[in-house]
């Protein structure tokens, strides 16, 4: 099992073993050197040993204990039949994807040994011309077998959640420069150029902060300037600059579609701008080439205030942390401010000329995640509907007849193959309503809730204004007649409702029905989960725990759960 | 700050590279380091050095360095 203790969880390091059939040590200097999260150590085996190291659990390189297995080869020269078709000597395409067959059947057995495996698409030399008449014909070309070589990859390696296909001709077409460099492989069989490094280094530290849930879920987007051309306050929303035919308005549409393309792929949008808020959004609402209008936005800070402090409301609002936020700003003043005050902001410089503005923001690598699923594809209808909540409440004022007029229901079901990537994406991304902090990969949470002794469940919570998904998961470990409350962990989203209450309550219930006649919760303090510290230490017997006390644990009469077998 | 010094100090942060008359002597830039050394160079002075260029002798300390700058008509600021 691999956990990281709670004090190392927001700083993970990653372990990794680097092999390849040419010097990849340029590669683990970037990974180890680089100040990006997280951090890793290194190590790379020497080259031209793949399958010896891929299939030999006993081989000396796995001495290093990693975590993490990139495998990065070049295709003629771990695909033999690639590389004399490079050099037309006989060879057939279907040699060539046997051969491929055989690698990914390696890197499937070596992927039993870590949480993680990364493996570099194929592609060829950029100065290998070959003959472009040819290339692409099947049965023939080197472009075509290559292509079918990597969709062998592609099919073969979908099969284990933890291995990842890396885009390499992805990497290779946003270099200006060439990604081989024939000298560095003359001087020291280092295949690759260092911006080529660079750029791997950078992408494989995206996938792996994906991997451990690190990822950022709000964008802040100012207007003037940002959204649209122009300053709407003094020139009017006729007069800004925005969708055809003028091309700097084409520029800031597209820019706007980029961020619908987040919206629905499950990141948060919001706006922080200084403007008066009943113009702004009738301009949002009303202007004809206008992409994003009020419903794609989750929240909004339209006023005249300091937007440090515009952040910080809205942080409270949407119940997430400020390290998940990014803020695009065209006004570098503003840009400072932010990054002085709330250094934990993603702040990036935006580009000056409009037309890099939709690129930019597609180009970004802070949204990476592990998979799409519904809870993220229906994110920012979800917040629209707790606005809704909110706005019932208010309403009435009386909390316990609002939380009772919502009828909440939990649907409680065992940890399962099919909510396995979410259930762990849970695990993983939830900081403040989390007990133990415990953060695993998928591989390593299912194993050990099939431990005897051993169970996990999940929430699927929803009222009447709509479904918040799965935001709930709790694990028990029982020794004897005594559990262990392993993880317990809530989604943000349903925090405040009593929901946790129903939860400890079922987990509760579970822990009896195994036959415990104590239950221990210990909690693990963490630099933000205060909320779930708070929660238990209500619950437990005497001041500090970690022993339940069951006179206060019950399910409210307000939620209603279901059991799910 | 010295150019060169600063281009040596984002490949090896933390090292010394002032007073030394040997990097790969005295261990701070090893054989890895001078292909980054190489690209970094290359892209911060738009120069290409040639294969038979790329040997530690080149780039054992500063004025080496300086020297096969030079050879390429750049002259980085002190």
């Amino acid at each position: 099992m691999k956990a990281v203790s709670s004090d190392t969880a927001s700083k993970p390091l990653r372990r990794v073993l680097l092999v390849g059939d040419t010097t990849l040590d340029p590669l683990g200097r970037l990974l180890e050197r680089g100040s990006d999260a997280p951090s890793a150590i290194c190590s790379a085996a020497p080259y031209g040993q793949i399958y010896q190291i891929l299939l030999d659990g006993n081989h000396p390189a796995w001495s290093f204990q990693p975590d993490c297995l990139v495998a990065w080869t070049a295709p003629q020269f771990t695909l033999p039949s690639v590389g004399k078709l490079m050099r037309f000597e006989p060879a057939t395409h279907e040699d060539a994807l046997r051969e491929a067959e055989q690698f990914a059947d390696a890197v499937l057995q070596a992927s039993h040994r870590v949480g993680l495996v990364l493996v570099p698409t194929w592609t060829l030399p950029s100065h290998e011309r070959w003959i472009q008449t040819l290339t692409w014909r099947p049965g023939v070309g080197l472009a075509n077998v290559i292509a079918r070589a990597n969709l062998v990859l592609a099919e073969k390696l979908a099969g284990r959640s933890n291995v990842v296909l890396l885009d390499t001709s992805f990497w290779q077409a946003s270099l200006s420069r060439p990604a081989h460099d024939p000298r560095m492989y003359a001087v020291a069989k280092i295949l690759y150029s260092q911006p080529f490094f660079e750029k791997a280094a950078a992408e494989m530290k995206s996938v792996m902060r994906g991997m451990l849930g690190q990822t950022k879920k709000v964008v802040v987007c100012d207007l003037d300037n940002t959204l649209w051309g122009g300053v709407v306050g003094d020139d009017g929303a006729d007069a800004i600059k925005l969708g055809a035919p003028d091309p700097v308005g084409e520029c800031f549409q597209a820019f706007q579609s980029a961020l619908k393309g987040l919206r629905s792929r499950g990141v948060l949008l919001t706006i922080c701008s200084k403007n008066d808020e009943q113009y702004a959004l009738s301009v949002i609402e009303d202007h004809p080439a206008m992409v994003l209008r009020k419903n794609d936005f989750v929240g909004w800070r339209i006023n005249w205030d300091d937007k440090a402090g515009n952040l910080m409301a809205l942080a409270e609002e949407l119940n997430l942390g400020l390290d998940s936020f990014v803020f695009l700003d065209d006004s570098p003043q503003e840009r400072d401010q932010v990054r002085q005050m709330l250094p934990q902001v993603y702040t990036p410089d935006l580009p000056v000329s409009p037309s890099e503005l939709a690129p930019f923001v597609l180009s970004l690598n802070c949204f990476e995640t592990p998979g799409l699923g519904r809870e993220d594809l229906e994110r920012t209808d979800m917040y629209q509907a707790e606005r809704g909540r909110k706005e019932s409440l208010d309403l009435s004022g009386d909390v316990e007849a609002w939380l009772r007029s919502l009828q909440i229901q939990v649907r409680a079901v065992p940890l399962r193959h099919e909510n396995l990537a979410r259930a762990t994406q849970l695990l993983n991304k939830t900081n403040q309503f989390n007990l133990s902090l415990r953060r695993l990969d998928e591989k390593s949470f299912w194993d050990w809730a099939a431990e005897p002794g051993n169970a996990a469940y999940v929430f699927h919570v929803s009222d009447r204004f709509g479904d918040f998904g799965l935001t709930g998961l709790a694990s028990l470990s029982m020794q004897g007649t005594e559990a262990r409350i392993v993880d317990f962990v809530m989604s943000c989203r349903v925090m405040g409702k009593r929901v946790e209450e129903a939860l400890l309550g079922y987990t509760v219930g579970r822990a009896k029905a195994a036959g415990a006649d104590c239950v221990q919760a210990p909690p693990v303090e963490g630099p933000r989960n205060a909320p779930a510290r708070e929660f238990f230490a209500t619950k437990f017997a005497a001041a500090g725990g970690p022993a339940i006390d069951p006179e206060r644990v019950g399910v409210p009469s307000l939620v209603s759960v279901r059991e799910e077998n | 700050m010295d150019e060169v010094i600063s281009i040596l100090n984002e490949i090896r942060p933390g090292q010394d590279f002032s007073g030394t008359d040997d990097f790969f002597a005295r261990g701070v830039l090893d054989s890895l380091d001078l292909t980054a050394l190489v690209s970094a160079l290359e892209s911060r002075y738009s120069v290409f050095m040639d294969v038979e260029e790329i040997v530690p002798d080149n780039f054992r300390n500063v004025e080496k360095i300086k020297a096969i700058l030079a050879k390429h008509g750049v002259n980085p600021a002190a």
